[in-house]
């Protein structure tokens, strides 16, 4: 659409201008929602908050959010291939590679993540008897470090520079030579500042899995979500420390001259390594948390201790530990030799093994219980089939001689979706449903949660399952059309009425939500009869958690409790708690980082350094703000 | 320290030196980089750029800044005020020289015609030894920060932590300089 504007005329393609009218026609309403409600002190609340239950709230209200705007993404793409030489709106070609690129980095980085990241900061600490993360103040930083990056990333579409690499960023493409526009430095930098949020959140899990554990919890003892955390956590460390050095090598190459991944001397195939290198862990670090969810709530909901503790700890160990040594799986027909092939192919093999422990283990934990089919239960038991279903074309992509075939195609589609819905997503729905009363006092309606299950399960299948027949026909991935002689309109429309499906099922949610916050009623500690510490404490978690602290004596302490009709001992004494406080200072260094990131982008030095003195004075006046200052004693002295 | 502090210490200490961990892997990559890519195929090999008298020279300044910094420590340990201001104002000096003397280094690279976009072995070498550069001047920064707060008196135990604390930053910091000798430098100067 061509706009007037100054006499000049402004091209604006009519998708940007839709997201345009569609942004303020919702900001009004939320708005005015917010003055009429009086609201807006609530907000200043959770900008300046350190406490964990309410930063994991915003993580996941903006994984929500995300989730939202990646999800008709993927509707556009599904509606542009759902009939041979289609032209969906604008969706072809580049509009095209920019609308897969988007629904790709989105849903990793954006919508992933925080939703797992969120449900570590609610509950993880609520499960080990802590009484917040170890470094409260860090942990405001790395959720609003998250946030500027991921609002970074977005503004792009809104100005018409969406990337256009595809979520893996592969050079020479992402490089200035044939993307020279601003949209590869949204991807760049949008990645670079909420993946270092990301490496603080996970170090503060951390310690605060090591030091801030109840009496009596020890690490034998605790949750497998809290074990899935930790070790997640510690994949995040060593994962996105090389995405950061990755990306940062590539913002030398597009800004400042530098040719490390193409030219006559650069290497496009390095930041292949790099990448996996990040990229397959990261793999994990989505699927580690969601087994751990489906491991407490399997449990609960069958009234049965875990089958297996050890073996269940040891093969999330092993699954990390193996996790670091297949990245090469993803470049099987670069053409790296036999020998390397066929060691990354052995390697992605052996995971198989750990992850069909886990399955069985979790399938013996049902076995001979009682078994009740709430909704966090129903994702849980849809997963495992699905799952498997995933593993097992895992598998055959595996074969590095059979993965010539399989490569880029449709098939590695069905395949990644099948493991990273059925884990990631339908853990992240699993651990929403079980915790949201942690989170908001409400449970919510058992029957919409059912709709909601069973048609995104449904729409799943339907989405994903023809798209292994289609790959296997030869049909590239990334590719906006076919043609009829293709013979694949039927499967293709299938896919497209699956996905539509999945997208009405998340109205279901939707509507939800909004039922049990206007008609539904608070509960008390424990509303699911669970078995581990969160439950309890009250629903919602409140600002000052375990008063006094429980003494934890075997695995599902609170369980045994119920059952043998007591209560937990508790005790007085307990390790200092992290000190709580409030403070604008980790919004302004997100936003000062924003504007660094602006300048780099549209070369505007003077910007960049604004930004750059911005976050390194913050840092100083956090320095001379610290609120141990106040609480530290005085009896050492200076002479 | 009493028992209430020197728990929250403990737990900064450990998040410290995870977050160390994270920069060493950063820096991993950095030496991976730098190994793949140098010598280079075309453009200045690194034994005509490289002068060993500024690396023997910045060396000096920065290793021994890592033994002041423990004799400042000491000082502090024993409430001894003047032999820790001394100490720790040579190690801010020691920072500042080698900081310079690596401005001057990079100047007269550039100056000779030896800038990051000349090959791929001078692009590899200005982002490993640059970022290990620009940690040295944080430090600078982080170090007239924590004088201030001496001067200031914030409560000494505080002040402990925060020392400790910058100390681990500044052994680091040395360690990946001396790998920047053995895998940097010293092949080529040899």
């Amino acid at each position: 659409m061509d706009i007037p504007l100054f006499g000049d005329t402004l091209f604006v393609p009519t998708d940007v201008m839709a997201a345009w009218v569609f942004t303020i026609l919702m900001a009004i309403p939320i708005g005015l929602f917010i003055l009429k409600k009086k609201k807006v002190g609530l907000i200043f609340d959770y900008v300046k908050t350190t406490n964990h239950r309410k930063i994991g709230t915003l993580y996941i209200l903006f994984g929500i959010v995300y989730f939202f705007r990646a999800g008709v993404d993927a509707l556009f793409i599904r509606a542009q291939l759902a009939f041979p030489n289609n032209d969906f709106w604008v969706f072809q070609g580049e509009k095209y590679n920019e609308v897969f690129t988007t629904h790709g980095t989105l849903m990793i980085f954006f919508v992933a993540m925080p939703l797992l990241l969120g449900l570590m900061n609610v509950v993880v600490p609520l499960q080990i008897g802590a009484r917040d993360l170890a470094f409260p103040f860090l942990n405001a930083v790395g959720f609003w470090l998250f946030f500027a990056g991921s609002v970074f990333f977005n503004v792009s579409f809104f100005i018409n520079m969406t990337p256009e690499i595809g979520w893996t960023g592969y050079a020479p493409l992402s490089t200035e030579q044939f993307t020279p526009g601003a949209g590869t430095d949204f991807y760049v930098f949008g990645l670079q500042i909420s993946g270092l949020g990301t490496i603080f959140t996970a170090l503060n899990l951390i310690v605060t899995i090591i030091r801030h554990r109840a009496p009596g919890m020890k690490m034998t003892r605790m949750p497998l979500f809290a074990w899935a955390t930790l070790i997640t956590s510690l994949l995040i460390i060593i994962a996105f420390s090389v995405l950061a050095i990755a990306l940062y090598l590539l913002m030398f190459d597009r800004q400042f001259g530098t040719g490390f991944f193409s030219g006559s001397e650069g290497d496009p195939v390095f930041w292949q390594h790099l990448f996996w290198i990040f990229g397959h862990p990261e793999v994990y670090i989505l699927a580690l948390p969601a087994f751990g969810v489906f491991s407490d709530i399997i449990s609960t909901f069958s009234k049965k201790v875990i089958f297996g503790y050890p073996i269940m700890v040891i093969s999330i160990a092993l699954i990390g530990f193996l996790g670091f040594m297949v990245w090469a799986h993803h470049m099987f027909t670069v053409g790296l030799g036999p020998m390397a092939n066929t060691f990354f192919a052995i390697t992605t093999m052996a995971i198989a093994v750990p992850t069909g422990i886990k399955v069985f283990n979790w399938l013996f934990t049902i076995r001979g219980g009682v078994v009740r089919f709430t909704t966090p239960m129903l994702f849980a038991l849809g997963f495992i089939p699905s799952f498997v279903m995933g593993g097992v074309t895992g598998v055959m992509l595996s074969v590095s001689a059979a993965n010539f075939q399989f490569h880029d195609t449709h098939f590695v589609v069905a395949h990644f979706h099948y493991v990273i819905i059925a884990s990631t997503i339908f853990g992240i729905f699993a651990g929403l449903y079980y915790w949201y009363p942690k989170i908001t006092g409400f449970v919510l309606g058992e029957k919409l949660g059912r709709w909601h299950f069973w048609t995104f399960l449904i729409g799943f299948h339907l989405t994903f399952f023809p798209m292994h027949i289609t790959g296997l026909e030869g049909v590239p991935r990334r590719v906006y059309t076919y043609t009829e002689a293709d013979g694949i309109f039927l499967l293709n429309f299938t896919s497209t009425i699956g996905a539509f499906l999945m997208g009405i099922s998340m109205l279901f949610l939707v509507w939800n939500v909004y039922k049990t916050h206007t008609n539904g009623k608070k509960v008390g500690n424990d509303p699911w009869d669970g078995r581990t510490l969160e439950w309890y404490v009250p629903s919602p978690a409140p600002v000052q958690t375990f008063d006094p602290m429980p003494i934890v004596k075997e695995i599902d302490p609170l369980w045994y409790t119920k059952l043998e009709n007591r209560s937990l001992r508790t005790t007085t004494s307990t390790r200092p708690a992290p000190i709580e406080t409030e403070s604008f200072i980790p919004i302004s260094m997100a936003m000062a980082l924003f504007l660094l990131s602006l300048g780099l982008t549209f070369s505007l030095y003077w910007l960049a350094i604004v930004g750059g003195i911005g976050v390194l004075g913050l840092f100083i006046v956090r320095s001379f703000t610290d609120e141990r200052e106040h609480v530290y004693g005085k009896e050492d002295s200076y002479e | 320290m009493n028992d209430y502090e020197s728990a929250l210490f403990k737990d900064k200490q450990i998040g410290f030196l995870i977050y160390l961990g994270a920069e060493a892997i950063m820096f991993t990559v950095l030496f991976a980089t730098y190994l793949i890519f140098t010598p280079a195929e075309q453009g200045p090999h690194p034994t005509e750029v490289f002068k060993a008298v500024s690396v023997i020279l910045s060396s000096f300044f920065l290793l021994s800044s890592s033994g002041t910094l423990i004799a400042a420590e000491k000082g502090l340990a024993k409430n001894n005020q003047r032999k820790f201001i001394t100490w720790f104002a040579i190690t801010l000096l020691f920072a500042m020289i080698f900081l310079g003397l690596e401005i001057h280094e990079f100047y007269t690279f550039v100056s000779d015609g030896y800038g990051i976009s000349v090959n791929v072995f001078m692009s590899s070498f200005y982002v490993l030894v640059g970022l290990h550069a620009a940690h040295v001047a944080f430090g600078i920064g982080w170090m007239i920060v924590l004088f201030i707060h001496y001067m200031r008196k914030i409560p000494m135990s505080l002040f402990r932590e925060k020392h400790k604390i910058f100390s681990y930053y500044w052994h680091f910091v040395d360690v990946i300089w001396v790998v920047i000798i053995l895998l940097v430098y010293l092949p080529y100067l040899l």
